[in-house]
Formats: structure tokens, sequence, C-alpha cells
């Protein structure tokens, strides 16, 4: 998947989640999304194709030294989480699971959405994999891939000379 | 991904100025009643129990919090699904709720609370007088 997208993709996108009222610009917003995701290799297809079970929203930064990936999973217990790095992709896995239905019981509002999920993330650096690490805490999953210090020195910048 | 906006939408509501420079989200909640109790399930990863407050004012119940923003110098994001921000979302209740009874838990980023019925108020003859 990473090999096909083109260079630019993993670098400096910056938050698109911008507030939104006209629902055109929005809609044209999440079209663009689509196909950035599709080209920097960010696998966010719901398994299964169900859009309304639960997907969890995924960020990621990078400064000199880490990567860090978060990831909103409000209800889940760190038992419930599974997270596996093979080569340069990243999977998190898990489920949300509903309460039982019970008789008697009167529903008014159901927005939040359960059920199980995949996200694959393509690192885009070359990371020391014996020393990641990560932590659950409020719902929110935080992953942090140290990178390599190969990585690091792997950017260089190119000099332009005058004639 | 064409519902990311109904997700986590911004807040909009009728709220007094924030004092906050800070995007504000609306969780995503369930409301179901079971046996004499009303219940509230919010979804609001990133917020806990100290940050988190309840309100009851007359019969509108408004659920805040707040979440730390991530610090690190030279932090850039490189992909963005979700934005950093408070949480507000206010409730009309239209049963009587037994204020002193509330009970509210926090438990993975996932608010609960507890709301239970109050007792129908008895019918209550009011004796007429014979005239003087």
């Amino acid at each position: 998947m990473k090999y096909m997208a083109p260079w630019r993709w993993g670098r400096d996108v910056g938050l698109r989640r911008e507030p939104e009222d006209n629902p055109i610009v929005s809609f044209q917003r999440a079209i663009n999304t689509l196909f950035d995701d599709f080209f920097r290799g960010v696998d966010f297809t719901p398994t299964e194709g169900e859009f309304m079970k639960f997907n969890p929203r995924v960020d990621m930064a990078e400064d000199d030294k880490n990567i860090t990936i978060t990831a909103e999973l409000p209800g889940l217990d760190e038992k419930d989480i599974e997270i596996n790095l093979s080569k340069d992709i990243l999977t998190i896995k898990g489920e949300k699971k509903e309460e039982k239905e019970e008789k008697g019981k009167e529903r008014y509002y159901m927005e939040r959405s359960f059920g199980s999920f995949q996200r694959m993330i393509s690192i885009p650096a070359e990371v020391d994999t014996t020393k990641v690490d990560a932590t659950f805490k409020k719902g929110v999953l935080n992953i942090t891939l140290p990178k390599q210090a190969k990585a690091k020195e792997a950017q260089k910048k190119i000099q332009i000379k005058a004639d | 991904m064409a519902d990311e906006a109904i997700k986590k939408p911004e807040s909009k509501g009728t709220m007094a100025e924030r004092t906050r420079d800070r995007r504000t989200y609306i969780p995503r909640v369930d409301i179901y009643s079971e046996n004499e109790n009303l219940y509230l399930v919010a979804d609001m990863p990133g917020a806990d129990e100290s940050t988190v407050s309840i309100t009851l004012d007359k019969d509108v119940l408004t659920i805040e919090g707040t979440v730390d923003e991530p610090t690190s110098a030279g932090r850039k994001l490189s992909h963005g699904e979700y934005g950093i921000g408070d949480y507000y979302r206010a409730f009309t209740l239209s049963e009587e709720i037994d204020r002193e009874k509330i009970e509210a838990s926090m438990k993975n980023g996932v608010l609960r609370v507890c709301l239970p019925k109050a007792e129908p108020h008895k019918t209550k003859k009011i004796a007429i007088h014979a005239g003087l």
C-alpha cells in the first residue's frame, strides 16, 4: 500500500477537522480526506463495511525523537485492545462491547457506536521496535514509537549551488 | 467518513461565553430509562472525573468536560482525525428527577449518570369551606 503512495504522504497535513457549517464544504472536505488517506496508506475502511459501527479516530504526530499515535477509544479497557507492529505497519485491534440488552429498557438517545474494529497505520519512519511504549488513559490510547537514529539522519538538506 | 461531522460535532450551544479559547465538542450520548432510573451515558475520551462537571439547573442538565492538550516541543501533526477540545452538552429533562440521588461515575472516558425519577406527587385534595 505504502509503495504506491505518492511521495507527499505523511507530511504536514495538519488538522483537518475544521468546524464547518456548510454541508457541501464539509462533504467536499470528507472526500478530500478520503483521497488523502488513501494515498498516505492509512486504512480507515471500517471492517465489514458498516459505517455506523465503532471506528476509532486516530491522530498521528511527530517530533524529532518520536512518532506518537493516539486513538480515541472511550469505553474500552486496556485488555480489550491489541496492538501489533510488523515492519512499518501498526495495527490496532479491539472491540467496544455493548451493554446487554435488558427488558424494561426504554431508549431515548442512541448515538454511541459499538463493535469490533481494526485500524492499520503505516509508520512514516524507521522506529526502534524494542522501545515502543503504549499507555491507555481516560479512554485515549497513546503509542510512542521512538525513531531510529538512522531515520533521523536520513533527512538531509540538499544545498543548491549557484553557478 | 462523510459522517465525521456528526460523530463529534462542534458545539454551538446556547451556553454562556467561555473563558477558555478552545474548541468545544458535543459528546455522543445514549439515554435510556430502566426501572425507576434514567441513565445517561456519554463518550468523552480524554476527560476524567476531575475535569468533568454535571449541573442540573431547574430541568436543564448540563455536562461539561475539559481535555488536556498534548504538549511537546516540535510536535507536528501528520495525520489528524479528531480535534482536541472541551465537551459541552445540555439536555432538558421532562420527568421530575430526585436531585438528591443523582449519581455519576467516569471510567475509560465514558461518563455514566444515573438520574432517579422522583416519586409522583400525591394528589392533594383541597377542602372547600362553606361560605360564612
